[in-house]
């Protein structure tokens, strides 16, 4: 196969790939990351990229404007690779990690839920791994038990073991002058014995547990022996260059090498927040010896590099909900050599393990009044229940929420702006950006607050639409209808930060598809909102989320506020209680088995639900009694 | 025999006023009232229809390009002269109220000024005293400049203008209420937009009892049954409580049905078909019908005739 040399700027980074490969694939190959909402279906349009020099077959699509073109513009996702390339890649076509260049991980805050009733229980501290010392006594011809059998005997127990711990059994515990640390594992109810250290390495006992998100990847770093957290990092998922939803995903594994591409995309990643985040402790690998994993049942399937593609088909039947033990090394990820990989077991193919940990976690399935958890992200989960009953339901709500497939969204991440504040009358926008940095772009939790102020200075009508007369801020964009939030004077990207029709219209959609899901699942068991003590409230908003403008544009119900608690990455949360203890993770297992998911797609309620909360707050204007706009 | 369960509504639909006599500050012989059910249709058991549906004789400020002969010879020569045309209805056929469709504004149908327009409707005021019903040639750009400028014509006359969509009702919503008239509100046989237009409408401070909404109805056999579930729907959400879906329908029976290929096949087989239409929409709640041909406007008010005559028997 014919190769070519393709050099990617401002980057100059260069690849050799062969001819008819697209300029996506050569940019993945080359590390460097491209947006890709569609996930290379050529309609997005996000991935831009100007070929300076060389030759690329450029099929036709709606896209670019004959400006664009005349420019030597393309899209890279159709784009293939003819001769030699240098190809330029504009910011705004750079997927948001790549943006800053060197920040790949960002610290986050874990957000800790408000001490109060109802949260999670304190599990019994009995970590999925723990090591013991043992001070075995020499044989002699008394006492001639086998090594194997000597150790067992001071064990006080008969643990499974593998072989290539007993093949160097014999002259590690002589060397150590029979003084070894055994490290114990369960293993789905069995004890194993899963290696044996020279003297005492007690006192260094870590796991490490991770959430696969969609959009982000987490990790976080316990001490074994007290529970401590030690660290959290989060990375972008960099399968996104191959669509930002779950289905695209999907569709991506289903070509040639797809599979072990999005695979490998995520096992790397978190290889790479382990190297730091043990890097950053001063440990070894060989401390880690046990790794856990939530995240939605895709995530789960890709990570172990199972063939997700019955997820999406007809009746949406993952190949695995449970996950058996595995060795961490089996699947790629580098922790101690024999460590051992545990999943938080997943309800269904759109209920995942995080939400089971989400609910863990917050405890909803031992509360005596009843709760709900939703969990807001690319796919919302609703969970509601209590310690008699739970229930499940999934909603594709798009990354809208994420800040994806919007015109200036972002990552809750430094430069985005998470609260914002207008003045009705002289239309002075004041917002607040995480970290205090200069604004990039919004967040999240910035799209709620914006909406809710544009709602009630009335610069959107309740359908979405602009219908201020301010010249100064409202203007038609190149895709319509558009409010400049930030000028470009005062942004930090040059450009002005601006939310367009288009924008809000897919805010509204999933704003609608959450509540829709709550509210039909709520009806199914037939409830209602005031019967509810509590609402958990998750998702990757970083650490703010005004409740009362959430309320105001109807992604939440109109209950009372205090029923409300923001609970982060509930998610994470779950999955340490399970690393550290083995009670909370069968705990885990009984609330999969218990909860029952029911699949909105089928419902001709939901989509009717749905189509009526497109609209601000809501087309049925007596369920939210407390949202009143000017 | 076997006791019948009685429905209890909690709301009535609202009542519309078209139509201003000089006691109102308005020209009209008289005013149209429509809407104010407290039942689903012709129930009278269980509530009451204190107005009668109405039938609107529809005309056009041009000739019609696609009314076929046999609309156009019940008129005679009034036909596309608005004037003696809107005379011909009042007077041969006891029309009570008018629909006049500026079709003659839109670009590409002659493409009239605003102010020639206007002017129309001050002489229609003039030429007849019946309440009217005036709406737009469809081009939202055009009705934006033509309606404000009817909307002033007739100020005070307290007409039903249309039609406000949810891609463009602010200025024409703007128009009805400077000058003290009613607006018909279009949802593409969609109860959730039929809501939120009225909530969008009402937002700008236009009273829900001003507003008609227009289903949009099928003719029989095309789609007929979904404009029925879907005014059904509107209607049982407005009975059971629901203030901002309680307005009375408009629907466009004449338009719809001889459209149909099957009422232009042979003669006589548009009335029926046009007629039909207009019992079905009766029964689903229609209360503003607007129809074209003679005929079957009068077998639809015999209709309506009969069926209020149930009443208190």
């Amino acid at each position: 196969m014919e190769k070519f040399r393709v050099t990617f700027y401002p980057d100059n980074k260069a690849i050799e790939i062969e001819k008819d490969r697209t300029i996506l694939s050569a940019a993945v190959s080359a590390g460097i990351y491209i947006n890709s909402v569609c996930g290379g279906d050529g309609v997005c349009g996000r991935c831009r990229v100007r070929i300076r020099k060389g030759n690329a077959y450029i099929p036709a699509d709606s896209i670019l404007t004959p400006q664009e073109r005349s420019e030597n513009f393309c899209l890279a996702c159709l784009a293939t690779v003819q001769s030699d390339l240098e190809v330029e890649i504009p910011e705004q076509s750079r997927l948001d990690f790549t943006k800053s260049g060197e920040q790949v991980f960002t610290e986050t805050e874990e957000v800790q839920a408000p001490p109060g009733e109802g949260l999670g229980k304190k599990f019994r501290h009995m970590p999925l791994a723990r090591k013991v010392y043992l001070n075995l006594s020499k044989p002699d011809m008394e006492d001639n038990i086998s090594d194997l059998e000597r150790l067992y005997r001071h064990l006080d127990l008969e643990p499974y073991t593998g072989l290539s711990n007993i093949k160097q059994l014999g002259d590690l515990l002589r060397d150590a002058e029979w003084r070894v640390t055994a490290t114990l594992a369960d293993r789905d109810g069995i004890t194993e014995l899963m290696s044996i250290e020279a003297g005492d390495t007690t006192r260094r006992n870590y796991g490490v547990c991770f959430d696969i998100g969609t959009t982000t990847i987490s990790g976080q770093l316990v001490d074994l022996n007290n529970s401590k957290v030690l660290g959290t990092k989060a990375a972008y998922n960099k399968q996104a260059a191959f669509g930002s939803d779950i289905i695209s995903r999907i569709i991506h594994a289903q070509k040639q090498e797809g599979l072990p591409e999005l695979h490998n995309i995520v096992v790397d990643a978190v290889n790479e927040i382990i190297r730091e985040l043990v890097a950053q402790h001063h440990l070894d690998l060989n401390d880690l010896s046990v790794i856990l994993f939530v995240g939605n049942t895709t995530m789960i399937h890709l990570l172990l590099e199972i063939d997700p593609s019955y997820i999406r088909k007809e009746p949406y039947v993952p190949t695995i909900n449970f996950a058996p033990v595995i060795r961490a090394s089996e699947i790629g990820i580098h922790i101690k050599p024999r460590g051992l990989l545990y999943c938080l077991p997943g309800v269904s193919s759109y209920v995942g393990a995080d939400t089971t940990a989400g609910v863990l976690s917050t405890g909803l399935y031992r509360q005596k009044e009843l709760g709900i958890l939703i969990d807001i992200g690319t796919n919302g989960e609703i969970a509601l229940g209590n310690d008699e009953f739970l229930v499940s339901a999934a909603a594709s709500a798009g990354p809208a929420f994420e800040g994806s497939g919007v015109a200036c969204g972002m990552r809750a991440s430094s430069g985005a702006i998470q609260r914002v504040k207008i003045d009705p009358e002289k239309m002075n926008v004041a917002y607040e950006t995480i970290g205090g940095a200069k604004p990039l772009g919004i967040c999240g939790s910035g799209y709620i607050d914006a909406l809710a102020e544009m709602l009630q200075c009335g610069i959107i009508d309740k359908s979405g639409k602009l219908k201020t007369a301010d010249s100064r801020r409202a203007r038609d964009g190149e895709n319509g209808r558009e409010f400049i939030l930030v000028f470009k004077e005062q942004s930090g990207s040059g450009a002005d930060i601006v939310i367009t029709e288009a924008d809000i219209e897919n805010i509204k959609r999933a704003k609608a598809a959450i509540y829709s899901a709550t509210s039909v699942l709520m009806r199914k068991v037939e409830l209602t909102f005031k019967q509810i003590a509590r609402i958990f409230i998750a998702g990757g908003f970083g650490t703010y989320l005004d409740i009362e403008n959430a309320v105001k544009i109807g992604l939440l119900p109109d209950i009372e506020r205090k029923k409300f608690s923001f609970v982060g990455n509930s998610a994470l949360s779950g999955a340490r209680q399970a690393l550290v203890s083995g009670e909370a993770l069968a705990t885990a297992k009984d609330i999969a088995r218990k909860m029952t998911y029911i699949e909105l797609s089928t419902e001709q309620q939901y989509m009717d639900e749905y189509m009526a909360a497109l609209f601000f707050p809501h087309t049925d204007l007596d369920k939210f009694p407390s949202v009143r706009f000017v | 025999m076997a006791e019948v369960i009685l429905e209890k509504w909690q709301q009535a639909v609202s009542t519309v006023n078209i139509g201003a006599t000089r006691a109102d500050g308005g020209s009209r012989s008289h005013v149209v009232k429509v809407g104010g059910e407290s039942t689903l249709p012709f129930l009278f058991s269980e509530g009451s229809l204190p107005n009668r549906p109405v039938i609107a004789f529809e005309l056009c400020d041009i000739v019609p390009a696609d009314w076929p002969q046999e609309l156009a010879s019940a008129y005679g020569a009034g036909f596309g002269d608005p004037l003696s045309w809107a005379q011909k209805c009042v007077k041969e056929y006891q029309a009570k109220i008018l629909c006049l469709r500026l079709q003659g504004a839109h670009p590409d149908f002659g493409n009239k000024s605003a102010e020639e327009e206007a002017g129309l409707i001050s002489a229609l005021l003039k030429k007849v005293d019946v309440p009217l019903i005036i709406l737009g040639c469809g081009d939202d750009a055009k009705d934006n400049l033509v309606l404000p400028a009817v909307c002033q014509a007739a100020k005070g006359e307290r007409c039903l203008i249309g039609e406000a969509v949810q891609d463009n009702y602010k200025t024409l919503v703007a128009s009805v209420l400077a000058d003290g008239h009613n607006i018909i509100a279009q949802s593409p046989i969609d109860i959730n937009i039929a809501k939120q237009l009225n909530i969008l409408i009402s937002d700008m401070g236009l009273a829900l009892e001003k507003i008609v909404i227009n289903p949009t109805i099928g003719a029989l056999g095309y789609g007929l049954e979904y404009a029925y579930s879907i005014m059904e729907r509107s209607r049982l959400a407005a009975l059971a409580g629901d203030k901002t879906m309680a307005c009375p329908f408009i629907a466009y029976v004449g338009q719809e049905a001889w459209r149909a290929k099957e009422a232009r096949a042979e003669a006589g087989q548009g009335i029926i078909w046009e007629m039909l239409t207009a019992t079905a929409l009766i029964q689903a709640g229609a209360d503003i019908l607007v129809m074209r041909h003679p005929l079957a406007v009068e077998k639809a008010n015999n209709y309506i005739e009969e069926l209020m005559r149930t009443n208190g028997v």
